[in-house]
């Protein structure tokens, strides 16, 4: 067993709801998480599904709150967006850029197939230095409260299992294969390089 | 917050932090002094704390104060021996770092590196190559500068060389972990040991890294040629590594990435990386699970996009994109991807790519000898692979015609997996451009790839050749330069690897190098313990068969049997070719019976697969199966066998369009039928596409296996009450063929007899209610024998007389076709009939309704029928289907009996009698005319009939105008006429004849007079209808009236005083001549307003209904003719004929009133329900006739029988007019 903890990042499209959702969970079980998005913007949903509400990713969560509370408390309260900005700013002031952090991780997970090969196209781009593999893996989830809260624990489980490996590497291969036949889902798998 | 903290310092700076922390709280100390503190603390502390401490001190002594480096150098190398693996990686790091700082210690650490390589965490051996991959660089730098090298850095350089050859050598590690990481080494070492070029796509930050361009070919110990052979043969090693088959999916993909990479820093190898990626392409290693090849395709698919961006790329673009093309991108999106210096090349899309390698080759031809322009020679191995595909492919080319591609294909079909490999399946892309050159071209190029892995093509043997030349001239040109080093380097590495293992050893060694081996040594030998050495090197083991080799586990001895069958099974084709299926067939047979479960499975499934092509080797493992069961007597289970019959059947019934008989060979030829499998043949009749076969099957068994042919029998005879009608009248067909045969007999009736018993005994048991369903299905096979044996009929009897009403409906209305089918000369029905079962009337009284419906009765018949009338069962019904056949005195004596049945009975009867039946034939045969039939109902005897059945019977004649025309009743009426007494109804028959037939009138004024003779006055009833004729024929009439005796005549007026002064006029009328003639005293009568009572007082009305009959139509007769002029008097009547309907709700109640004292039986009434039921289908019918009939016919001719159908309401209506008329 690796004596530090994962170093995990979990990234979705916005840095809202699924990334938001398992960083929740798995700082809460003691991983050294955290979420970010790749999308150019922040996309929130709005009152048609052709008006989302779209920040910058310097915009914190508070000021989304307000900013909803605003427009229409009784819809984002409906919807679930301001419980999940309120859930989103006691985890952490503002989402985060996965493009823009240059932290290095042990393992990425990915929310679906798009941001699996946006985060696969940045890591590729950047310039290689210590060889330091990082191991990413998506795992793919609806973007709705219910399914972020069923991939988060998937990815916790997933996330678990990975830290009480002896020789993660070694075997995180067989561990995929497993997992993907337990949740019956497609794990893309790849391995990238700092 | 420890962990987190743990977590951070490897990727931040955050060490600096904690370093100013403890700066401040020790200020004083010197840097020197804390170091010292700190080591001291470390020491003592846990895992985590240490490493902190230990950053610390890294944090002084590499960036802060790199004077201390050297002095602590040997405190922090201390630690590589500590227990923690993670304070073992720190160390490693250390080493990094310092090396990096100060280059001169890769004098003294390299062998403590050397050393963690042999780690026993492979965590540390990571690390190790991870250093490694930068210190490798570090320290070329560092020699290359060196203008003189020593010995003691040569020692150094050849060390880190035999390192090199170690990870490389790590790509064969067990661990998939360590191998990721060679491979990250051997991309870094290629880079390194290969020139940098223009157009080498180089990042930033390793824009200072050495390369070997920058290495002076002059250098003293390090030599330009050994550097660039080794980083060719990394680079085939590496290639080689790729296409190992059993890869794992990270190892892939990571390679894949180092492949990228290298094609971009050094575009020289791009040929080599675009062919590796097409033969992966073509090749996914088959261990892949599914997700991991979408995984790895995407990744390959990333890389080539990266490679295509190139510049360099160009002459690979055609295969590039036809290898995207076929990974799923878009045209467009290629294009996009595409470097825009090509873009005139790239609107040949296809061309350029045959040209760029035709021209290539050419240019390979030419520079055998010379280095390309790329200033470093192509590495002659890969020259050779690229060149074998490339003619491989040109040579292919032109064989790629249609027909022998199709050819390919075929035979290829052979050997196709059973299952789709995830790889194919995630690889495939459907052929977009089939037929076109390009994809022709692509084909042979994949075939080529192919080929050539697998060693065989015409491109491999000419290369082979030419490399051999190219050898040969090398060999006596680079002798000189390339050998010396390489003795050299390898001198060095033996020795130092001897060094190494025996630690601390000095030994006298020849060459100058040697002499440092030891110093290089000896710099880890005051922090190493002595007892660690042999750790390190304990790694070496004497090889021991036992240690390598493990008995197999069940499950492996198992898969192993399993695929060594499965191949054998594979064979198929290939044995075929060369004549000796029948061994593999026996060979198959014999192993798999000797086995359990899965590999039965496997080869039933197999045969299953194929069952015709297959099916010799089905029956041979049938055989010996029960050869098996056999030799194991007598406690031999048949299980096996059982099973192995049972899904060959199953598996032969449950495909579809199996039609050649293969099941019934099966079936027929198999040693023992177990139950398992009666119950597939079963299932098999069942199947109504396939019931035919299959109740043939069955039907030979029953034949031709005797021992057990009732078992078989069974099946057959359960299937005679299937609900499918097809299956159902196979069985029976079948059955039928079966009865033929006098063994079988007995059993297949007594099966019937019981099924039709079910009706009575089973009563108790079945709770829901018998339908006419369930009574089919215990009758189906009796009643299909039935015609067969006739003898049966008197079963049914026995069990009818016992059943419900219900199920007695049922069979009366199942029986009809059988029972036609035996016909009124079966002896059996004549018995049956003769006999009739207390109880079984109704059965009986059905089945010659059966057989007389089409046919006339036979004499037999009808003598079997009177027997029973006349003896046994007085009931007038019986006689009725046989009515035809008896005598006329017999008809007319059970006349009175059969019109008092019900109005629909009656009717038939009438139809019969009549021939009115929708069957032709029958009226001949009839005993009376319809005359003499009228005659006969005014003849009966009011004593054994009331007067309103017979009404009612007449007028059911009177409905049969056909048959009824006016010469009929012309006669009738003179025949009746000329009796005595007169009948009652005679005048009833008068009128409505006339109302039928209007121009009957002169007949009827015929009649009149003829009655003025036989005094018709006599006969009240009579008489009253004389008069209502008289007053409907005015004024024809008046003649006859005046014929009358005078007192007749004013009792004519008495009872219609309207008409005295019509005559009165009508004489007036006369010639004075034929006045004369008149007597005085009808003047009197006529003139005269006499009030003479009656010449003979009204004798009592015997019949007072008849008057009421009689009155009946009189008013309406009269109104009818005489609409205008006679307003009053019709006034009654419509009110009544304007209300039929409750004529009809009438009928049933008085239905029931005449049956009631009939029945003798309770049965009977269903019994006549029933019938009623199929009869008054015809009578709606004609009611419905009639009731169309009536509308443009006279009202007239319809209301005599409405009115006979409702007697009573109407005598209520009629009665007080007539009770005025006749009381007047």
């Amino acid at each position: 067993m690796p004596a530090h903890p994962l170093r995990v990042a979990v990234v979705c499209s916005s840095n809202q709801n699924r990334s938001m959702e398992a960083h929740n969970i798995l700082s809460k079980r003691g991983f050294d998480v955290r979420s970010f998005g790749t999308g150019t913007h922040v996309k929130l949903p709005g009152p048609a599904p052709d008006k989302p509400n779209i920040y910058d990713f310097k915009t914190t969560y508070e000021q989304m709150y307000n900013d909803l509370v605003r427009k229409d408390k009784e819809l984002y309260t409906q919807n679930g967006i301001l419980h999940m900005l309120d859930r989103n700013k006691r985890i952490k002031t503002q989402p985060e850029r996965f493009q823009s952090c240059k932290e290095q991780f042990d393992l990425v997970i990915t929310c679906e197939e798009r941001v699996y090969d946006q985060v696969l196209e940045d890591l590729n781009s950047r310039e290689q230095e210590t060889f330091q593999p990082v191991h990413v893996i998506n795992v793919d989830i609806q973007d709705n409260h219910e399914e972020a809260t069923l991939g988060a624990f998937l990815i916790c489980e997933l996330c678990q299992c990975i830290q009480h490996t002896d020789d993660m590497e070694n075997e995180m291969d067989e561990l995929l294969q497993e997992f993907e036949e337990k949740s019956h889902r497609p794990f893309l798998h790849t391995v990238c390089f700092y | 917050m420890m962990a987190s903290g743990v977590g951070e310092q490897a990727h931040g700076s955050v060490a600096s932090q904690f370093y100013s922390n403890e700066e401040e709280t020790a200020f004083d100390m010197t840097t020197s002094e804390k170091v010292v503190e700190l080591l001291n603390q470390a020491a003592l502390i846990s895992t985590e704390e240490k490493l902190i401490v230990l950053k610390q001190v890294q944090e002084l002594i590499i960036n802060k104060d790199p004077s201390l480096l050297d002095n602590f150098l040997d405190e922090i190398i201390a630690f590589q021996t500590d227990k923690s693996i993670e304070v073992r990686k720190f160390v490693i790091g250390f080493i990094e770092e310092a090396c990096k700082r100060d280059n001169e210690l890769l004098l003294r650490l390299i062998a403590n590196l050397n050393m963690l390589m042999r780690d026993e965490s492979v965590n540390v051996v990571k690390k190790a190559i991870l250093t490694l991959t930068q210190l490798y660089k570090v320290a070329l730098q560092w020699l290359v500068r060196i203008k003189s090298v020593s010995d003691m850095q040569e020692a150094c350089w050849d060390m880190m060389t035999q390192i090199k050859e170690d990870v490389l050598a790590l790509l064969d590690s067990d661990n998939d972990g360590v191998r990721t990481h060679a491979i990250k080494f051997t991309e870094s070492l290629i880079i390194t040991l290969s020139p940098r070029t223009p157009d080498s796509d180089t990042p930033k930050k390793q824009e200072g890294d050495i390369s070997l361009d920058k290495i002076p070919k002059d250098h003293t110990y390090i030599r330009y040629d050994t550097l660039c052979e080794e980083g060719k043969s990394a680079l085939e090693q590496l290639l080689k590594f790729m296409v190992h088959p059993a890869i794992s999916s990270i190892n892939l993909t990571t390679a894949l990435g180092s492949l990228a990479t290298l094609a971009r820093q050094r575009p020289m190898f791009m040929s080599e990386v675009v062919q590796a990626y097409e033969t992966l392409h073509a090749n996914l290693p088959p261990t892949l699970a599914k997700s991991q090849v979408s995984s790895v395709r995407k990744n390959l698919k990333l890389h080539l996009v990266s490679v295509l961006k190139h510049p360099s790329s160009v002459d690979f673009q055609g295969q590039i994109s036809t290898l995207l093309l076929d990974l799923g991108m878009s045209q467009s999106e290629i294009t996009r991807c595409t470097p825009a210096t090509v873009q005139p090349r790239k609107r040949l899309h296809h061309e350029p790519y045959v040209e760029g390698k035709r021209i290539k080759m050419a240019e390979d031809d030419e520079d055998k000898e010379e280095p390309a322009p790329v200033v470093t020679p192509k590495p002659s191995s890969s020259v050779g692979t690229q060149s074998a595909i490339d003619l491989t492919a040109e040579f292919l080319l032109p064989l790629l015609t249609p027909d022998n591609v199709a050819n390919l294909v075929l035979i290829s079909m052979v050997y196709l997996p059973e299952v789709m490999p995830a790889s194919f399946q995630a690889t495939y892309t459907p052929v977009e451009s089939a037929g076109t050159d390009a994809q022709i071209k692509h084909l042979a190029r994949l075939m080529a790839t192919q080929m050539t892995g697998a060693g065989l093509g015409p491109g491999l043997e000419l290369c082979k050749a030419r490399d051999e030349e190219v050898k040969e001239e090398d060999g006596g040109a680079g002798e000189s330069s390339s050998k010396d080093p390489l003795i050299i380097r390898k001198l060095s590495a033996v020795s130092l690897g001897q060094a190494i293992s025996v630690v601390g050893a000095p030994a006298a060694y020849k060459s100058p190098i040697t002499e440092e081996a030891p110093q290089i040594k000896k710099l880890p030998e005051p922090i190493l313990p002595t007892s660690q050495a042999p750790g390190a090197s304990g790694r070496k083991k004497v090889f021991k068969l036992a240690d390598v080799v493990q008995p197999f586990s069940e499950a492996q001895i198992e898969k192993l049997s399993n695929m060594a069958i499965k191949r054998i099974l594979l064979s198929e084709k290939v044995i075929a070719q060369s004549g000796m299926s029948h061994v593999r067939v026996k060979l198959l047979a014999r192993l798999v019976t000797q086995f359990e479960g899965g590999k039965k499975n496997d080869l039933l499934q197999f045969i299953l697969e194929d069952m015709r092509g297959r099916s010799e080797l089905a029956f041979s493992l049938l055989y010996h199966e029960y050869n098996e069961y056999l030799s194991q007597q007598p406690s031999g289970s048949l299980d096996s066998y059982e099973h192995c019959l049972y899904t060959l059947l199953s598996g032969l019934q449950e495909k579809p369009e199996q039609r050649d008989g293969l099941f019934t060979k099966l079936v027929l030829e198999a040693p023992v039928i177990t139950d398992s499998a009666l119950e597939v043949i079963q299932r098999y009749c069942e199947d109504e596409s396939r019931v035919y076969l299959g109740m043939s099957t069955l039907k030979e068994l029953i034949l031709k296996r005797p021992s057990r042919q009732y078992q078989y029998l069974n099946v057959l005879l359960n299937l005679s009450s299937h609900e499918k009608e097809k299956v159902r009248s196979t069985a029976l067909s079948f059955i039928k063929r079966m009865y033929e045969k006098e063994h079988l007999k007995d059993c297949i009736e007594k099966f019937a007899l019981t099924y039709m018993q079910f009706m009575v005994y089973v009563l108790i048991f079945v709770a829901s209610p018998w339908t006419e369903e369930t009574v089919r299905q215990c009758l189906y096979l009796y009643l299909s024998l039935l015609p067969l044996n006739h003898r049966l009929v008197h079963e049914l009897a026995a069990v009818y007389t016992e059943a419900i009403a219900d199920i007695k409906r049922s069979v009366l209305r199942v029986i009809e076709q059988p029972i036609r089918g035996m016909g009124m000369s079966s002896p059996d029905l004549l018995l049956l009939v003769e006999n009739c079962p207390k109880g079984a009337e109704t059965l009986v009284t059905r089945c010659l309704h059966i057989l007389t419906d089409k046919v006339p009765p036979s004499p037999e018949l009808v003598e079997r029928v009177r027997d029973l009338y006349h003896k046994r069962v007085p009931d007038v019904r019986f006689l009725i289907p046989v009515i035809n056949g008896l005598e006329k005195n017999e008809v007319i004596q059970a006349l009175p009996k059969l019109i008092k049945l019900n109005p629909i009975v009656v009717k038939e009867v009438f139809n019969r009698l009549l021939g009115t039946q929708h069957s032709e034939g029958s009226s001949s045969m009839s005993p009376l005319t319809p005359g003499e039939l009228l005659i006969a109902l005014h003849n009966i005897d009011s004593s054994k009939c009331d007067m309103k059945s017979i009404i009612k019977a007449t007028n059911l004649c009177f409905g049969e105008k056909n048959v009824y025309t006016s010469e009929v009743l012309a006669v009738v009426m003179q025949q009746l006429m000329e009796q005595t007494p007169l009948p009652i109804l005679l005048m009833r028959t008068v009128i409505q004849s006339l109302t039928m037939y209007p121009r009957l009138a002169g007949f009827v004024m015929n009649i009149l007079a003829r009655l003025i003779l036989k005094q018709v006055w006599k006969y009240p009833k009579v008489w009253e209808g004389f008069v209502k004729c008289c007053q409907r024929t005015k004024p024809q009439s008046y003649n006859v009236l005046l014929q009358l005796p005078p007192p007749q005549l004013a009792s004519v007026f008495e009872r219609c005083p309207e008409m005295r002064e019509p005559l009165l006029q009508h004489v007036h009328s006369f010639t004075p001549h034929q006045q004369a003639h008149i007597p005085a005293s009808i003047m009197a009568v006529l003139e005269a307003n006499s009030r003479k009572p009656e010449p003979e007082p009204q004798p009592e009305l015997h019949h007072p209904e008849i008057i009421e009959e009689r009155e009946v139509p009189v008013p309406k007769h009269i109104s009818m003719p005489a609409p205008v002029s006679q307003a009053e008097p019709p006034a009654p009547t419509p009110v009544e004929f304007t209300e039929p309907p409750p004529a009809q709700q009438q009928q049933i109640p008085r239905r029931e009133e005449v049956e009631e004292p009939m029945e003798p039986v309770q049965e009977l009434t269903n019994d006549f329900n029933l019938q009623q039921v199929e009869v008054t289908e015809e009578a709606s019918q004609s009611n419905s006739i009639s009731e169309k009939t009536d509308e443009p016919m006279e009202e007239s001719a319809a209301r005599p029988v409405d009115v006979a159908d409702q007697p009573k309401e109407e005598s209520e209506d009629v009665l007080p007019e007539a009770g005025e008329s006749s009381v007047d």
